[in-house]
């Protein structure tokens, strides 16, 4: 068996293509801290200059990425679509409780403000002043 | 459902310097996509530098990412290619830490995993994964100039003026550097050909 012991340049690339065919992949965990050092870092929109010349954005791109930058952005500060699908769903159940006004909830209420409601004058009316004299 | 279709859609296209643009301007669609991008090159070029060790390639990784954002609002369009800059900071912080370490590891041929021997094909696999942790050791061996150029040419497929502009330096010392650490390479892994499943065909 004749032993060859070089290692050839062939030899070489294939051990860097096998490199190359296995680079790490980002966990999440380092995906969510660079996005969240993106965001800590980014200037605010409002203050921040008007875009270069070359930026100038094709047409075809021009509807989304100017109307909804504010909206994007609190899309994103509010932790994505579905979050905020969370949060508009809890505003329309608050809206919904005030219009309907369960009987459970007006017990509630009352027991908390008093079934009765009491007129404070915080500011003496002008009345009195005026007919001090 | 697809998420922030809205803002992602229409600057996939858009090229980093482009997208850093927009990024300074308070976007955060170009910082995910930035991100997505850039945050895995990044990571592989810091893994192999540091020599495999993943969890300081992470933070190399992160770090160098916020210096990217931190760059960002003075960056000057057409002056340097994103990349390019940032495989020089990842460049310069791995040479950081593996200086600060002292270490370098020297990591000798001896302390790789054995190598699977006589059974080729059946494991495969393993074979695959004992050729990379020779070619890591052999990498963490070579002296950081080297490393870098090697690493950059073969690894990252960068061109030669590329890596020139990455470790500032002219072409021709970037032809010498790769030359010597493939020579170098080739030493260290001498002997080893069978061992690393090359040695049946002649």
């Amino acid at each position: 068996m004749a032993m060859t012991t070089e290692i050839r340049p062939d030899d070489l690339d294939a051990l860097f293509a096998g490199l190359r065919a296995d680079a790490p992949v980002p966990s999440d965990a380092l995906m969510a801290r660079v996005l969240a050092d993106a965001l800590a870092e980014q200037p605010r929109a409002a203050a921040a200059p008007p875009a270069p010349a070359f930026l100038t954005v094709p047409p075809t791109m021009a509807r989304a990425a100017h109307p909804p930058r504010l909206w994007a952005r609190i899309v994103a500060a509010l932790g994505g679509a579905v979050a905020v699908a969370g949060v508009g769903s809890a505003a329309l159940a608050g809206l919904m409780v005030g219009f309907v006004q369960p009987a459970a909830l007006n017990g509630l209420t009352d027991a908390v403000w008093g079934a009765t409601y009491e007129t404070v004058e915080l500011m003496p009316s002008v009345d009195a002043l005026m007919t001090e004299e | 459902m697809p998420r922030d279709t809205t803002a992602e859609a229409p600057t996939e296209a858009l090229e980093d310097e482009a997208l850093l643009a927009l990024y300074a301007r308070g976007d955060p669609g170009a910082a995910r996509l930035l991100a997505d991008r850039l945050t895995p090159r990044v990571l592989g070029y810091a893994a192999r530098l540091l020599g495999g060790d993943r969890a300081e390639a992470e933070d190399v990784a992160q770090e160098a990412m916020v210096r990217l954002w931190r760059a960002a609002p003075g960056w000057r369009a057409g002056e340097a290619r994103v990349s390019t800059w940032m495989y020089r900071v990842v460049t310069n912080l791995c040479t950081d830490r593996l200086r600060a370490r002292g270490r370098r590891r020297a990591v000798t041929l001896e302390e790789a995993p054995e190598v699977a021997d006589g059974a080729p094909g059946a494991v495969a696999g393993l074979i695959e994964a004992d050729r990379q942790a020779a070619l890591l050791s052999a990498l963490a061996a070579l002296p950081d100039r080297q490393r870098q150029a090697i690493v950059l040419r073969h690894i990252e497929g960068l061109a030669n003026p590329e890596i020139a502009a990455v470790m500032e330096i002219g072409v021709e010392a970037v032809e010498s550097l790769t030359a010597r650490a493939r020579r170098g390479l080739s030493a260290l892994l001498a002997g080893r050909r069978e061992d690393l499943g090359y040695g049946d065909d002649d």
